[in-house]
């Protein structure tokens, strides 16, 4: 599984986009993804000054390709203060989608699923309804409609 | 029109399909035949083949790195931009891209 329900936080409290994605991180260490926080999180932050992945709408989608990610995963973190992200539309963010990947032996599968939900980030009702969820339940369910073709 | 795109990112986890994305979309809205070509960490995906470049008006490539076998395409008019642009507004690229045919 990509992600489960321990990996969903819909109060997440950062005050930047660093401390966000650390404690993104920390979620998916609890649950044996990662073996490091801070060297997943590296990975992460080094994709960021590439080009910001706050890609507009109020989403963003760090991501980090890593040795200490054991198996691919989202983890995902809703916030009600928004999180300065330099996004493309310039606007704060309040849907984060981290992910995952090993840096080694990835598994096909697990990259179309990121595919296709990076796809679906384009689609303003997927988007919606991710707004408008307030149980986890309604995140996992809505995460759960991706399909690999 | 008929347009043949590809796009690419340094990790090809997430922006190359979001651009992809969103080129199809506004491809659609915009009245234009579109095939996407993703370069991304699963590969190549939906290859456009040497029949669909020569039938094809106009080329984009919405990358951040280097696009796979470009010489593809060289006797097409080619627009270049990143891939964050066409997230950020496929519409607009789209219709940059067209004045390189309209000239």
């Amino acid at each position: 599984m990509l992600i489960n329900k321990n990996l969903v936080t819909l109060n997440l409290e950062a005050k930047n986009k660093e401390e966000a994605i650390i404690k993104l991180a920390e979620l998916a260490q609890k649950e044996g993804k990662i073996t490091s926080v801070d060297e997943y999180a590296r990975s992460v932050l080094d994709r960021e000054k590439a080009s910001t992945t706050g890609v507009g709408n109020g989403i963003a989608i760090p991501h980090g390709k890593s040795k200490a990610v054991k198996e691919a995963m989202i983890v995902f973190g809703k916030t009600t203060d928004g999180i300065e992200w330099d996004s493309l539309d310039s606007k704060p963010v309040n849907l984060i989608f981290l992910l995952g990947v090993p840096e080694e032996n990835v598994d096909n599968v697990h990259l179309k699923i990121l595919s296709q939900l990076s796809r679906k980030l384009m689609n303003d009702s997927f988007i919606e309804m991710l707004k408008k969820a307030v149980t986890v339940e309604e995140i996992l369910n809505a995460l759960s409609d991706i399909q690999v073709s | 029109m008929k347009i043949v795109a590809v796009t690419a990112c340094p990790t090809g986890i997430a922006h190359t399909y979001m651009a992809a994305e969103a080129l199809e979309n506004a491809a659609k809205k915009l009245g234009h035949k579109i095939k996407v070509e993703t370069q991304g960490s699963i590969g190549i995906e939906n290859k456009i083949t040497q029949k669909e470049i020569d039938e094809s008006d106009l080329v984009i490539f919405a990358a951040d790195v280097a696009v796979k076998e470009e010489s593809r395409f060289k006797d097409k008019p080619i627009y270049k931009v990143e891939a964050q642009k066409a997230i950020k507004n496929a519409k607009a690229v789209i219709e940059e891209a067209l004045k390189l045919v309209n000239k």
